[in-house]
C-alpha cells in the first residue's frame, strides 16, 4: 500500500518536472522582432520612417532654442529673428545663441542599429535593395552628425551600437572627436551613401543625389570654418586639443570636396523655371509639389496632425484665420537687393508718392516674391501700411530723423486702427501700430512659402500644408559658387550666379566680383530659409554683422496737405539691439552630458 | 468626542512639524571674497565697467572640472560677492581688455581677499577735453604695453551717460555709434604717434553728463580699454 502511495507521488513529480526541462526561451508574440522588421518591406519602411520622423530638418517649426525641432504654432520664433534677417518676438541674440542642447544620440543609436541588423535579417533582399536602405542610413546618420558639428565642432563619432552593460562604463563614456575628424567622417557617410543609393527615390526620401547636395553643404561649412575659425576664435583647451577649430591648411580640400559634390547634381535637377512671370514663378516655387528644384523636402498633411502655422503666422490677422505674426523682414535685408531704396531725393527731402505700392515698381521679381511691399494684395485684401500721418512736411528727411525734428509737432502715430485723424484713418489695418507687434514692425511681411491659394478661412492654426523644401537646386548652385570663389575659380562661380541671377530676374553679374557678392547673393535667394544664422556663424563675421547693432524700417507716412505718401528710414520701433559673442561660434555642450560623462571636457571656450 | 478629535488634530499638527526640524548640517554660502584688478603700470584701479571683467571661480573641492561661477567686476576696478560656500577655488580674471593671465588656486573661507594685476591691451593717454557750445571735444592717444601678438584695433567709442556709471553697458546710444571712429588696423607707429578726436554734438543744454572714451581689439572677448571718466556740465 505503502509503496503504491511513493510510485505515485513520484510519477506525479515526474510528469510536473518534465516541462521545466523544456527551456522557456520564446519569442513573445506581443512585441515585434528584428526579424520581423528587417526581414519584410513594411518593416524597413518603417523603421526608416522613424528616422527621418527625427531627422533634424530645420523647417517651419524649427526655432534655434527652446522647443527646438518640437512642434508648436509660434513659426516667428524664426533663428533670422536672432540675427537682423527679420525682427521679431527675440529681445535679443543671446536668447537663441546657446542653443537648447541638442544632442540626438538616441537617434543615431537608431540609425547604428539598422546598419548593424539589416544585412543580417535582410537576407530575402536583393544586394541593391539592402544597399539602397543602407545608403539611406548613411545619409541620415550624416545628417545628425552634421547638425552636431555645426553646433558644437567635435563631438563623438559613434560608429557601432553600444551595449550596456556588456561594456563597461570606461568604455562607454566616450571622448570627444576632433572636430576636423567629424567633418571628415561625415563627408565619409555621404560618400558610402552617394555610392549605394539608386538615383530617385519617393517622395520626402533621399536618393544619392540628396547626398551629394547635403555633402555640399557640410563641406561647405567645413571648409569655411577651418579658413576663418583660424583667423577668429576664442582662445581655450577645447581649441588647443583641435575639439573646436580646424586646421587653416584643411581649407582648401573641404572646399573641393564641396565643389565637387555640388556638380555631381549637374543636369540631374534645375531651377524652376515653370512660369514665364519671374515673381510669379518664384513664388510658385515654393508651392510647386512638382518643382524641378527640390532635392529634398518634408510633407505636411491634417489627417497626420503634422499640418504647420506658416500661413496664420507670418501674416497678420487682417489675412488669416488665426494666430497672429511677430516677425518682419528689416530694411537691411530688403537693402541687400536693392541698395538704399529711392525713397530721398537729391535735395534731401523725401520723394513724394501718389501710392505706397509706387516703391515696389521696377523692383527685382525674385525680392518681391520673398517680401511683401506696402500696396501688394493677398487673399483680395491689401498691404495697407502706414506708419501714421503728418498733417504737413517741410525740409529734409535727414533733418526729420536727426535729434529735433522739425515736423514733429504735426505727426500723428496710432495703436489702433479705429483711431482717426481728421476723418482719416491714422495706421492701416496691417500696422504699423505703436501698440503692440502682432502687426508689423518694419513696413514689410514674409512672403516665401506663404501660399496665396488658400482661402482665409484655412490660414487657421495647424492647417498650412506646403512642403518645407529642405534642399533644392538653387542652394547647391550657391554652395559650389562659394566654393568655386574659396578656389579661385572665378568662371565657374559667374556661370552659376548668373543662371540663379536669370531666373530670379536679377540683372546678371558682370565685371569684377569677390566672395562678398556670392554671400550677398546667398542672402537674397535662401532668405527666411533658415540658412543666414549658421551663415552668419561660419563665416565668422557675426560677432562684426551684430555688434550692438539695430535694425531699420521703412516707414510710410500720409502727408495730409500735399495728399502724397513719403517713406521715412527709421529704426524699428523697438529698437532692440543686437549683439553676438565670439564664444557663440561654438554652442556649450549640454550641461546634462557632461554631468554623465566627464570625458566631455573641456567645454568649448568660455563657456 | 470632539475633544477626542481636537486632541488628534493638535497631535497630528505636532507630529508633522516635528518632522520637517532636520538639521541641515552643511554650512551656508557664508564666505567672501573680494580684491581689486590693478593696472600693472600705474598699480591703480583698472579701468573697467561694471561687468567689464569677469572674476572666474572654479571649486576644486569637489570636482575637477565645475561649472564655472563668475563675479562681475565694479565701475571702479573692484570686486566683491559675500555669499559664497567656503571652499578651495581656482580664481581667474576673464572676459575683459587684458592680455590673458594665469588663474590662482585658493581656499575661500571668511573673508578673502586677493589683488589681480592685469595689463591692459591699450591705454587711453593724454586724455583732454573741451566743451564747445554743446559739442564736447576729447582728445587722446593710444598706446601700447605689449605690442608683439596685440590683435587687430577696431574702433574708439566716446560714451556719455547721465550718471557716472558709463561704460558700453550704459550710456546714451545716440551719442555713441554716430561718433565712433574705426580704426580696423594692427598697432603701428601711425597708431601710437596719433592724436585722436571724438566730437559728440548736440548734447542737451543744462544738463549734467559723464562721458569717457574706449578702445577695443578684436581678441576672444571685445571688451574695452577705457580713460577716465570726466564730468561734463553744459551750460
Amino acid at each position: 500500500m505503502k509503496n503504491k502511495l511513493y510510485i505515485s507521488i513520484i510519477t506525479i513529480l515526474a510528469v510536473l518536472l518534465q516541462p521545466s526541462c523544456r527551456d522557456l526561451n520564446i519569442d513573445p508574440l506581443n512585441v515585434i522582432q528584428d526579424k520581423d522588421v528587417f526581414a519584410t518591406d513594411a518593416g524597413v519602411k518603417g523603421y526608416l520612417a522613424t528616422i527621418y520622423r527625427a531627422l533634424p530638418i530645420e523647417d517651419f517649426y524649427y526655432r534655434q532654442e527652446g522647443s527646438g525641432f518640437n512642434r508648436q504654432w509660434e513659426h516667428f520664433y524664426h533663428p533670422g529673428a536672432l540675427c537682423g534677417e527679420l525682427v521679431g518676438p527675440y529681445g535679443s541674440t543671446y536668447d537663441g545663441a546657446g542653443g537648447f542642447g541638442y544632442w540626438p544620440y538616441g537617434d543615431i543609436r537608431t540609425v547604428n542599429y539598422f546598419i548593424e541588423n539589416l544585412p543580417v535579417y535582410g537576407t530575402g533582399f536583393s544586394k541593391e535593395q539592402i544597399d539602397a536602405w543602407l545608403g539611406e542610413a548613411y545619409f541620415c546618420r550624416a545628417y545628425f552628425y552634421f547638425a552636431l558639428a555645426k553646433r558644437y565642432g567635435g563631438i563623438p563619432i559613434i560608429r557601432k551600437v553600444q551595449h550596456y552593460p556588456e561594456q563597461s562604463l570606461e568604455e562607454l563614456q566616450v571622448h570627444r572627436d576632433k572636430e576636423v575628424d567629424v567633418w571628415n567622417f561625415i563627408g565619409d557617410d555621404l560618400d558610402s551613401a552617394y555610392n549605394k543609393m539608386p538615383a530617385t527615390s519617393e517622395r520626402a526620401r533621399a536618393n544619392r543625389y540628396a547626398a551629394a547636395a547635403l555633402k555640399s553643404r557640410a563641406m561647405l561649412y567645413a571648409g569655411s570654418i577651418a579658413k576663418y575659425g583660424s583667423e577668429n576664435f576664442v582662445a581655450g583647451d577645447a581649441r588647443d586639443q583641435g575639439y573646436a577649430g580646424i586646421p587653416a591648411s584643411a581649407a582648401a580640400g573641404f572646399f573641393q570636396r564641396a565643389w565637387d559634390a555640388a556638380k555631381l547634381l549637374e543636369g540631374h535637377y534645375s531651377l524652376y523655371r515653370k512660369k514665364t512671370d519671374k515673381e510669379l514663378n518664384y513664388v510658385d516655387l515654393f508651392l510647386d509639389r512638382e518643382s524641378t528644384e527640390n532635392i529634398l523636402v518634408r510633407d505636411y498633411s491634417l489627417t497626420t496632425g503634422t499640418a504647420h502655422s506658416w500661413d496664420a503666422t507670418m501674416t497678420c490677422r487682417f489675412m488669416t484665420a488665426d494666430g497672429l505674426s511677430r516677425a518682419y523682414p528689416t530694411l537691411e535685408l530688403i537693402e541687400r537687393y536693392t541698395g538704399q531704396l529711392p525713397v530721398v531725393n537729391a535735395d534731401g527731402t523725401p520723394r513724394r508718392f501718389d501710392n505706397t505700392s509706387q516703391l515696389a515698381q521696377g523692383l527685382e521679381p525674385r525680392l518681391l516674391a520673398t517680401i511683401y511691399f506696402p500696396g501688394t494684395t493677398l487673399r483680395g485684401k491689401q498691404f495697407d501700411m502706414q506708419r501714421g500721418i503728418y498733417e504737413h512736411f517741410t525740409g529734409t528727411a535727414a533733418d526729420e530723423l536727426g535729434q529735433n525734428p522739425p515736423n514733429r509737432p504735426y505727426r500723428h502715430l496710432a495703436g489702433k486702427t479705429e483711431t482717426l485723424f481728421n476723418g482719416m484713418r491714422i495706421i492701416g489695418f496691417t500696422g504699423i501700430s505703436t501698440d503692440n507687434d502682432d502687426l508689423t514692425r518694419t513696413g514689410f511681411y514674409v512672403r516665401k512659402y506663404i501660399d496665396y491659394n488658400r482661402a482665409q478661412s484655412q490660414c487657421g492654426l495647424y492647417m498650412s500644408t506646403q512642403s518645407w523644401i529642405d534642399m533644392r537646386y538653387a542652394e547647391v548652385l550657391l554652395n559650389r559658387a562659394e566654393a568655386a570663389v574659396e578656389l579661385s575659380n572665378m568662371a565657374d562661380a559667374r556661370n552659376v550666379i548668373n543662371d540663379i541671377r536669370d531666373r530670379a530676374g536679377a540683372p546678371l553679374l558682370t565685371g569684377a566680383f569677390t566672395i562678398d557678392t556670392v554671400r550677398n547673393e546667398r542672402c537674397k535667394e535662401l532668405a527666411f530659409e533658415k540658412q543666414y544664422w549658421w551663415d552668419l556663424r561660419r563665416w565668422r563675421i557675426a560677432d562684426k554683422i551684430l555688434d550692438n547693432t539695430k535694425y531699420h524700417a521703412l516707414m510710410p507716412y500720409y502727408v495730409a496737405d500735399e495728399q502724397k505718401y513719403i517713406f521715412l528710414r527709421e529704426f524699428e520701433p523697438f529698437q532692440r539691439s543686437y549683439n553676438f559673442e565670439k564664444k557663440f561660434y561654438y554652442e556649450p555642450i549640454p550641461g546634462g552630458e557632461l554631468g554623465k560623462n566627464p570625458n566631455l571636457y573641456p567645454n568649448n571656450p568660455n563657456h | 468626542m470632539q475633544n477626542i478629535i481636537k486632541g488628534l488634530f493638535i497631535l497630528l499638527t505636532a507630529v508633522t512639524m516635528a518632522s520637517c526640524t532636520k538639521e541641515d548640517n552643511f554650512d551656508g554660502p557664508d564666505a567672501a571674497f573680494k580684491g581689486r584688478l590693478l593696472d600693472n603700470d600705474s598699480k591703480e584701479n583698472f579701468l573697467t565697467e561694471t561687468g567689464g571683467v569677469q572674476i572666474k571661480l572654479e571649486e576644486l573641492s569637489w570636482s575637477a572640472t565645475p561649472t564655472p561661477q563668475y563675479i562681475p567686476s565694479k565701475i571702479d576696478g573692484t570686486f566683491e560677492d559675500t555669499k559664497l560656500f567656503s571652499g578651495h577655488y581656482r580664481v581667474t580674471p576673464v572676459n575683459g581688455a587684458f592680455w590673458p593671465v594665469q588663474g590662482v588656486e585658493m581656499d575661500i573661507n571668511g573673508t578673502t581677499t586677493q589683488d589681480f594685476t592685469l595689463t591692459p591691451y591699450l591705454r587711453i593717454t593724454q586724455f583732454t577735453h573741451e566743451l564747445e557750445g554743446t559739442t564736447l571735444i576729447m582728445r587722446f592717444k593710444l598706446s601700447a604695453p605689449v605690442e608683439t601678438g596685440l590683435p587687430r584695433i577696431l574702433d574708439v567709442k566716446p560714451f556719455v551717460n547721465t550718471s557716472e556709471y558709463v561704460g558700453s553697458g550704459a550710456t546714451i546710444s545716440q551719442y555713441t555709434d554716430p561718433n565712433k571712429i574705426d580704426i580696423n588696423s594692427s598697432w603701428s607707429a601711425d597708431i601710437a604717434a596719433k592724436t585722436y578726436e571724438i566730437r559728440v554734438p548736440n548734447l542737451k543744454a543744462a544738463r549734467t553728463f559723464y562721458a569717457r572714451v574706449g578702445v577695443r581689439v578684436d581678441d576672444s572677448f571685445k571688451q574695452f580699454n577705457y580713460s577716465q571718466i570726466i564730468e561734463v556740465k553744459v551750460p
